[in-house]
Protein backbone atom coordinates (compact mmCIF):
# COMPACT_ATOMS: atom_id res chain seq x y z
CA UNK A 1 0.00 0.00 0.00
CA UNK A 2 1.24 3.51 -0.71
CA UNK A 3 2.28 5.35 2.42
CA UNK A 4 -0.41 8.03 2.39
CA UNK A 5 -3.12 5.46 1.80
CA UNK A 6 -1.71 3.35 4.61
CA UNK A 7 -1.98 6.23 7.07
CA UNK A 8 -5.49 6.92 5.85
CA UNK A 9 -6.58 3.31 6.08
CA UNK A 10 -5.52 2.71 9.65
CA UNK A 11 -8.41 2.29 12.06
CA UNK A 12 -8.60 1.04 15.62
CA UNK A 13 -9.83 -2.43 14.82
CA UNK A 14 -11.95 -3.97 17.56
CA UNK A 15 -13.28 -7.08 15.86
CA UNK A 16 -10.68 -9.73 15.14
CA UNK A 17 -11.09 -13.20 13.75
CA UNK A 18 -10.41 -15.05 16.99
CA UNK A 19 -9.51 -18.31 15.28
CA UNK A 20 -7.12 -17.00 12.67
CA UNK A 21 -3.61 -16.99 14.07
CA UNK A 22 -1.09 -14.30 13.20
CA UNK A 23 2.15 -15.44 11.62
CA UNK A 24 5.11 -14.81 13.91
CA UNK A 25 7.06 -13.25 11.03
CA UNK A 26 4.42 -10.54 10.79
CA UNK A 27 4.79 -9.78 14.48
CA UNK A 28 8.53 -9.59 13.96
CA UNK A 29 8.00 -7.08 11.17
CA UNK A 30 5.88 -4.95 13.50
CA UNK A 31 8.66 -5.00 16.08
CA UNK A 32 11.32 -4.27 13.44
CA UNK A 33 9.28 -1.20 12.45
CA UNK A 34 9.27 -0.08 16.09
CA UNK A 35 13.01 -0.54 16.35
CA UNK A 36 13.94 1.79 13.50
CA UNK A 37 11.70 4.64 14.66
CA UNK A 38 13.02 8.08 15.40
CA UNK A 39 14.33 8.09 18.94
CA UNK A 40 15.60 10.93 21.10
CA UNK A 41 19.25 10.53 22.15
CA UNK A 42 19.10 7.05 20.60
CA UNK A 43 17.97 5.79 23.99
CA UNK A 44 15.31 3.29 22.86
CA UNK A 45 13.06 3.27 25.88
CA UNK A 46 10.44 1.10 24.20
CA UNK A 47 10.27 -2.52 25.24
CA UNK A 48 7.68 -5.04 24.13
CA UNK A 49 6.58 -8.44 25.35
CA UNK A 50 4.60 -10.41 22.81
CA UNK A 51 2.04 -12.86 24.12
CA UNK A 52 0.01 -15.32 22.12
CA UNK A 53 -3.46 -15.25 23.61
CA UNK A 54 -3.82 -19.00 23.43
CA UNK A 55 -0.73 -19.43 25.62
CA UNK A 56 -2.44 -17.58 28.46
CA UNK A 57 -4.32 -19.88 30.83
CA UNK A 58 -8.05 -19.16 30.64
CA UNK A 59 -8.32 -18.03 34.24
CA UNK A 60 -5.43 -15.60 33.78
CA UNK A 61 -6.91 -14.21 30.58
CA UNK A 62 -10.15 -13.66 32.44
CA UNK A 63 -8.32 -11.65 35.09
CA UNK A 64 -6.58 -9.53 32.44
CA UNK A 65 -9.92 -8.29 31.13
CA UNK A 66 -10.78 -4.70 31.93
CA UNK A 67 -14.31 -3.45 31.27
CA UNK A 68 -13.39 -1.75 28.00
CA UNK A 69 -10.73 -4.13 26.73
CA UNK A 70 -12.24 -7.49 27.65
CA UNK A 71 -13.60 -8.37 24.25
CA UNK A 72 -10.62 -7.05 22.34
CA UNK A 73 -8.11 -9.14 24.27
CA UNK A 74 -10.39 -12.14 23.98
CA UNK A 75 -10.61 -11.81 20.20
CA UNK A 76 -7.07 -10.70 19.35
CA UNK A 77 -4.76 -13.69 18.94
CA UNK A 78 -1.67 -11.64 19.76
CA UNK A 79 -1.11 -9.07 22.48
CA UNK A 80 1.97 -6.88 22.43
CA UNK A 81 2.56 -5.29 25.81
CA UNK A 82 4.58 -2.10 25.58
CA UNK A 83 6.73 -0.78 28.39
CA UNK A 84 9.15 2.06 28.86
CA UNK A 85 12.55 1.06 30.20
CA UNK A 86 13.23 4.18 32.23
CA UNK A 87 16.65 3.11 33.48
CA UNK A 88 18.17 2.73 30.02
CA UNK A 89 19.63 6.25 29.93
CA UNK A 90 21.63 5.82 33.11
CA UNK A 91 22.73 2.35 32.11
CA UNK A 92 24.04 3.42 28.74
CA UNK A 93 25.49 6.77 29.92
CA UNK A 94 25.55 8.22 26.42
CA UNK A 95 27.06 5.15 24.72
CA UNK A 96 24.31 5.04 22.12
CA UNK A 97 24.87 8.68 21.27
CA UNK A 98 28.54 7.92 20.72
CA UNK A 99 27.49 5.16 18.34
CA UNK A 100 25.73 7.81 16.30
CA UNK A 101 28.94 9.84 16.28
CA UNK A 102 30.89 6.77 15.14
CA UNK A 103 28.59 6.04 12.21
CA UNK A 104 28.46 9.63 11.02
CA UNK A 105 24.90 10.38 12.00
CA UNK A 106 26.01 12.97 14.57
CA UNK A 107 28.95 15.02 13.37
CA UNK A 108 31.33 17.76 14.37
CA UNK A 109 29.40 19.97 11.95
CA UNK A 110 26.68 20.04 14.59
CA UNK A 111 29.01 20.08 17.55
CA UNK A 112 29.10 16.37 18.33
CA UNK A 113 32.08 14.39 19.62
CA UNK A 114 32.67 11.60 22.15
CA UNK A 115 34.08 14.17 24.57
CA UNK A 116 30.98 16.33 24.20
CA UNK A 117 28.79 13.34 25.06
CA UNK A 118 30.95 12.19 27.97
CA UNK A 119 31.54 15.56 29.57
CA UNK A 120 28.44 17.52 28.78
CA UNK A 121 25.51 15.66 27.25
CA UNK A 122 25.30 12.74 29.62
CA UNK A 123 26.31 14.29 32.96
CA UNK A 124 24.75 17.70 32.44
CA UNK A 125 21.70 16.99 30.33
CA UNK A 126 20.66 13.36 30.25
CA UNK A 127 21.33 12.37 33.84
CA UNK A 128 19.47 15.41 35.23
CA UNK A 129 16.69 14.69 32.76
CA UNK A 130 16.18 11.27 34.33
CA UNK A 131 15.61 13.01 37.66
CA UNK A 132 13.03 15.41 36.22
CA UNK A 133 9.34 14.92 37.01
CA UNK A 134 8.75 15.12 33.25
CA UNK A 135 11.14 12.31 32.39
CA UNK A 136 8.53 9.55 32.21
CA UNK A 137 6.35 11.63 29.89
CA UNK A 138 9.34 12.46 27.72
CA UNK A 139 10.22 8.78 27.40
CA UNK A 140 6.59 7.80 26.81
CA UNK A 141 6.36 10.24 23.91
CA UNK A 142 9.30 8.52 22.32
CA UNK A 143 7.79 5.08 22.92
CA UNK A 144 4.61 6.28 21.24
CA UNK A 145 6.51 7.27 18.13
CA UNK A 146 8.00 3.79 17.90
CA UNK A 147 4.73 1.99 18.65
CA UNK A 148 3.01 4.03 15.96
CA UNK A 149 5.43 2.73 13.35
CA UNK A 150 4.63 -0.80 14.46
CA UNK A 151 0.95 -0.02 14.33
CA UNK A 152 1.16 1.16 10.74
CA UNK A 153 3.22 -1.88 9.81
CA UNK A 154 0.43 -4.12 11.11
CA UNK A 155 -1.96 -2.57 8.62
CA UNK A 156 0.60 -2.76 5.83
CA UNK A 157 0.70 -6.50 6.48
CA UNK A 158 -3.06 -6.88 6.21
CA UNK A 159 -3.58 -7.15 9.93
CA UNK A 160 -5.76 -5.07 12.20
CA UNK A 161 -4.64 -3.62 15.49
CA UNK A 162 -5.87 -1.54 18.37
CA UNK A 163 -3.91 0.22 21.09
CA UNK A 164 -5.38 0.12 24.56
CA UNK A 165 -4.60 0.24 28.23
CA UNK A 166 -3.97 -2.97 30.11
CA UNK A 167 -4.27 -4.12 33.70
CA UNK A 168 -0.58 -3.83 34.45
CA UNK A 169 -0.30 -5.74 37.76
CA UNK A 170 -2.19 -8.73 36.39
CA UNK A 171 -0.41 -8.78 33.04
CA UNK A 172 2.88 -8.49 34.95
CA UNK A 173 2.15 -11.77 36.73
CA UNK A 174 2.15 -13.44 33.34
CA UNK A 175 4.82 -11.58 31.36
CA UNK A 176 7.11 -10.80 34.31
CA UNK A 177 8.65 -7.48 33.21
CA UNK A 178 11.56 -5.98 35.16
CA UNK A 179 10.27 -3.92 38.07
CA UNK A 180 11.53 -0.61 36.71
CA UNK A 181 9.71 -0.90 33.38
CA UNK A 182 6.79 1.48 33.17
CA UNK A 183 3.68 -0.08 31.62
CA UNK A 184 2.32 1.86 28.64
CA UNK A 185 -0.17 0.35 26.24
CA UNK A 186 -0.99 -2.98 24.68
CA UNK A 187 -1.27 -3.41 20.95
CA UNK A 188 -3.80 -6.11 20.22
CA UNK A 189 -3.26 -7.67 16.84
CA UNK A 190 -5.16 -10.03 14.59
CA UNK A 191 -6.89 -10.41 11.28
CA UNK A 192 -9.82 -8.01 11.15
CA UNK A 193 -13.37 -9.25 10.88
CA UNK A 194 -14.35 -5.76 9.86
CA UNK A 195 -14.11 -4.52 6.31
CA UNK A 196 -11.02 -2.54 5.42
CA UNK A 197 -12.98 0.71 5.70
CA UNK A 198 -14.26 -0.37 9.15
CA UNK A 199 -17.07 2.12 8.87
CA UNK A 200 -15.00 5.03 7.57
CA UNK A 201 -12.47 7.46 8.97
CA UNK A 202 -13.27 8.41 12.52
CA UNK A 203 -14.47 11.88 13.55
CA UNK A 204 -11.63 14.28 14.16
CA UNK A 205 -11.68 17.79 15.63
CA UNK A 206 -11.36 20.71 13.23
CA UNK A 207 -7.81 21.04 11.86
CA UNK A 208 -7.68 24.73 12.75
CA UNK A 209 -8.43 24.03 16.40
CA UNK A 210 -5.48 21.70 16.69
CA UNK A 211 -2.62 23.37 14.84
CA UNK A 212 -1.26 26.90 14.74
CA UNK A 213 1.09 28.96 12.65
CA UNK A 214 3.52 31.34 14.28
CA UNK A 215 1.83 31.47 17.64
CA UNK A 216 -0.99 29.97 19.59
CA UNK A 217 -4.34 31.29 18.54
CA UNK A 218 -3.46 31.75 14.86
CA UNK A 219 -4.79 28.66 13.15
CA UNK A 220 -2.58 26.96 10.64
CA UNK A 221 -4.43 27.66 7.36
CA UNK A 222 -5.94 24.54 5.85
CA UNK A 223 -5.56 24.78 2.09
CA UNK A 224 -8.50 23.05 0.37
CA UNK A 225 -6.25 22.15 -2.57
CA UNK A 226 -4.02 20.17 -0.24
CA UNK A 227 -7.05 18.49 1.25
CA UNK A 228 -8.21 17.55 -2.23
CA UNK A 229 -4.80 16.15 -3.10
CA UNK A 230 -4.85 14.04 0.08
CA UNK A 231 -8.25 12.71 -0.91
CA UNK A 232 -6.80 11.61 -4.24
CA UNK A 233 -3.92 9.82 -2.51
CA UNK A 234 -6.48 8.22 -0.13
CA UNK A 235 -4.94 9.59 3.02
CA UNK A 236 -8.21 11.38 3.60
CA UNK A 237 -11.07 8.97 3.11
CA UNK A 238 -14.82 8.96 3.52
CA UNK A 239 -15.81 9.81 7.07
CA UNK A 240 -17.70 7.51 9.38
CA UNK A 241 -20.39 6.40 9.41
CA UNK A 242 -20.34 4.76 6.02
CA UNK A 243 -23.62 3.29 4.80
CA UNK A 244 -24.04 -0.25 6.04
CA UNK A 245 -21.80 0.12 9.10
CA UNK A 246 -24.54 -0.72 11.57
CA UNK A 247 -25.43 -3.80 9.59
CA UNK A 248 -21.78 -4.84 9.42
CA UNK A 249 -21.45 -4.56 13.20
CA UNK A 250 -24.68 -6.44 13.72
CA UNK A 251 -23.56 -9.29 11.49
CA UNK A 252 -20.25 -9.59 13.33
CA UNK A 253 -22.07 -9.44 16.67
CA UNK A 254 -24.31 -12.32 15.66
CA UNK A 255 -21.44 -14.34 14.25
CA UNK A 256 -19.47 -13.95 17.48
CA UNK A 257 -22.50 -14.08 19.77
CA UNK A 258 -21.93 -10.60 21.14
CA UNK A 259 -24.40 -8.15 22.63
CA UNK A 260 -26.10 -5.72 20.28
CA UNK B 1 -39.71 -11.16 40.30
CA UNK B 2 -42.95 -9.36 41.12
CA UNK B 3 -46.23 -9.73 39.23
CA UNK B 4 -45.24 -6.91 36.89
CA UNK B 5 -44.63 -8.00 33.28
CA UNK B 6 -41.06 -7.74 32.21
CA UNK B 7 -41.81 -5.04 29.64
CA UNK B 8 -43.04 -2.81 32.46
CA UNK B 9 -39.71 -2.43 34.21
CA UNK B 10 -38.04 0.92 33.71
CA UNK B 11 -34.73 -0.73 32.83
CA UNK B 12 -36.43 -2.82 30.16
CA UNK B 13 -38.08 0.28 28.70
CA UNK B 14 -34.67 1.95 28.62
CA UNK B 15 -33.23 -1.09 26.84
CA UNK B 16 -36.00 -1.09 24.29
CA UNK B 17 -35.69 2.64 23.62
CA UNK B 18 -31.92 2.53 23.28
CA UNK B 19 -31.97 -0.51 20.99
CA UNK B 20 -34.47 1.24 18.80
CA UNK B 21 -32.33 4.39 18.69
CA UNK B 22 -29.27 2.38 17.75
CA UNK B 23 -30.66 -0.10 15.26
CA UNK B 24 -33.93 1.45 14.14
CA UNK B 25 -37.32 -0.27 14.32
CA UNK B 26 -38.22 -2.07 17.51
CA UNK B 27 -35.72 -4.89 17.98
CA UNK B 28 -37.51 -6.13 21.10
CA UNK B 29 -40.79 -6.54 19.24
CA UNK B 30 -39.03 -8.01 16.21
CA UNK B 31 -37.06 -10.51 18.30
CA UNK B 32 -39.11 -11.49 21.36
CA UNK B 33 -36.38 -14.00 22.26
CA UNK B 34 -34.48 -11.09 23.73
CA UNK B 35 -37.10 -10.58 26.42
CA UNK B 36 -37.38 -14.30 27.05
CA UNK B 37 -33.62 -14.43 27.51
CA UNK B 38 -33.76 -11.67 30.08
CA UNK B 39 -36.61 -13.41 31.88
CA UNK B 40 -34.66 -16.65 32.05
CA UNK B 41 -31.67 -14.81 33.43
CA UNK B 42 -33.76 -13.01 36.03
CA UNK B 43 -35.12 -16.36 37.17
CA UNK B 44 -31.60 -17.77 37.27
CA UNK B 45 -30.27 -15.02 39.54
CA UNK B 46 -33.53 -14.44 41.41
CA UNK B 47 -33.60 -10.68 40.75
CA UNK B 48 -35.87 -8.51 38.62
CA UNK B 49 -34.42 -6.30 35.84
CA UNK B 50 -34.54 -3.04 37.79
CA UNK B 51 -32.87 -4.67 40.78
CA UNK B 52 -30.08 -6.02 38.59
CA UNK B 53 -29.38 -2.61 37.08
CA UNK B 54 -29.83 -0.82 40.39
CA UNK B 55 -27.28 -3.04 42.09
CA UNK B 56 -24.72 -2.34 39.38
CA UNK B 57 -24.50 1.25 40.58
CA UNK B 58 -23.70 2.70 43.96
CA UNK B 59 -23.38 6.13 45.47
CA UNK B 60 -19.81 7.04 46.33
CA UNK B 61 -19.66 8.21 49.92
CA UNK B 62 -16.94 10.81 49.38
CA UNK B 63 -18.81 12.97 46.87
CA UNK B 64 -22.27 11.50 46.39
CA UNK B 65 -21.54 10.59 42.75
CA UNK B 66 -23.35 7.64 41.22
CA UNK B 67 -20.68 5.20 40.11
CA UNK B 68 -20.59 1.64 38.81
CA UNK B 69 -20.38 -1.04 41.46
CA UNK B 70 -17.50 -3.27 40.41
CA UNK B 71 -18.64 -5.89 42.87
CA UNK B 72 -22.10 -6.31 41.39
CA UNK B 73 -20.99 -5.84 37.82
CA UNK B 74 -18.50 -8.65 38.32
CA UNK B 75 -21.17 -10.70 40.08
CA UNK B 76 -23.60 -10.53 37.17
CA UNK B 77 -20.87 -11.02 34.57
CA UNK B 78 -19.93 -14.18 36.46
CA UNK B 79 -23.55 -15.29 36.53
CA UNK B 80 -23.77 -14.93 32.76
CA UNK B 81 -20.68 -17.08 32.34
CA UNK B 82 -22.10 -19.59 34.83
CA UNK B 83 -25.38 -19.73 32.95
CA UNK B 84 -23.61 -20.28 29.65
CA UNK B 85 -21.41 -22.99 31.13
CA UNK B 86 -24.41 -24.83 32.55
CA UNK B 87 -26.45 -24.54 29.37
CA UNK B 88 -24.37 -25.21 26.29
CA UNK B 89 -27.33 -25.08 23.89
CA UNK B 90 -27.29 -22.35 21.28
CA UNK B 91 -30.24 -20.45 22.74
CA UNK B 92 -28.58 -20.21 26.13
CA UNK B 93 -25.36 -19.02 24.56
CA UNK B 94 -27.34 -16.29 22.84
CA UNK B 95 -28.98 -15.46 26.17
CA UNK B 96 -25.69 -14.20 27.52
CA UNK B 97 -25.37 -11.73 24.66
CA UNK B 98 -28.91 -10.50 25.17
CA UNK B 99 -28.43 -9.99 28.90
CA UNK B 100 -25.19 -8.15 28.24
CA UNK B 101 -27.07 -5.98 25.76
CA UNK B 102 -29.67 -5.23 28.44
CA UNK B 103 -26.96 -4.21 30.92
CA UNK B 104 -24.94 -2.19 28.41
CA UNK B 105 -27.94 -0.19 27.22
CA UNK B 106 -28.63 0.60 30.86
CA UNK B 107 -25.14 2.04 31.22
CA UNK B 108 -23.50 -0.94 32.85
CA UNK B 109 -20.26 -1.48 30.96
CA UNK B 110 -19.66 -5.19 31.11
CA UNK B 111 -18.02 -7.70 28.80
CA UNK B 112 -18.33 -11.29 29.95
Amino acid sequence: MEYQELIGSRRSIRFFDPKKPVEQEKIQKILEACLIASCAVNAHWLRAIVVNRDDIPKAELQKMKSPTQALIIELAPVHIYFYSDLSVVNRKKGARLKELVDVGALNATHGWSHKFVDELVYPQLLKPLTESPYYAAFAAFDCGVAACQGLLMAFELGLGACLGAFVAPIVAEHVKPPEDWMPLYAMNVGYPMESREAGGQRPRPPFEEQYFLGQYGKPFPRDPKVVEELRRTKMLQASAPLPGRREEVRQIARKLNLPE
Amino acid sequence: MTEQTIEGYESVRTWRRDLSDQWGGDPIAEEPDKLRALERFCEFVGDDPDTIVGRCFRVRKSDGERVVSSKWRTHYAGKIVEFRDRNPDLESQRLGADVLSFLIHNGVMVQA
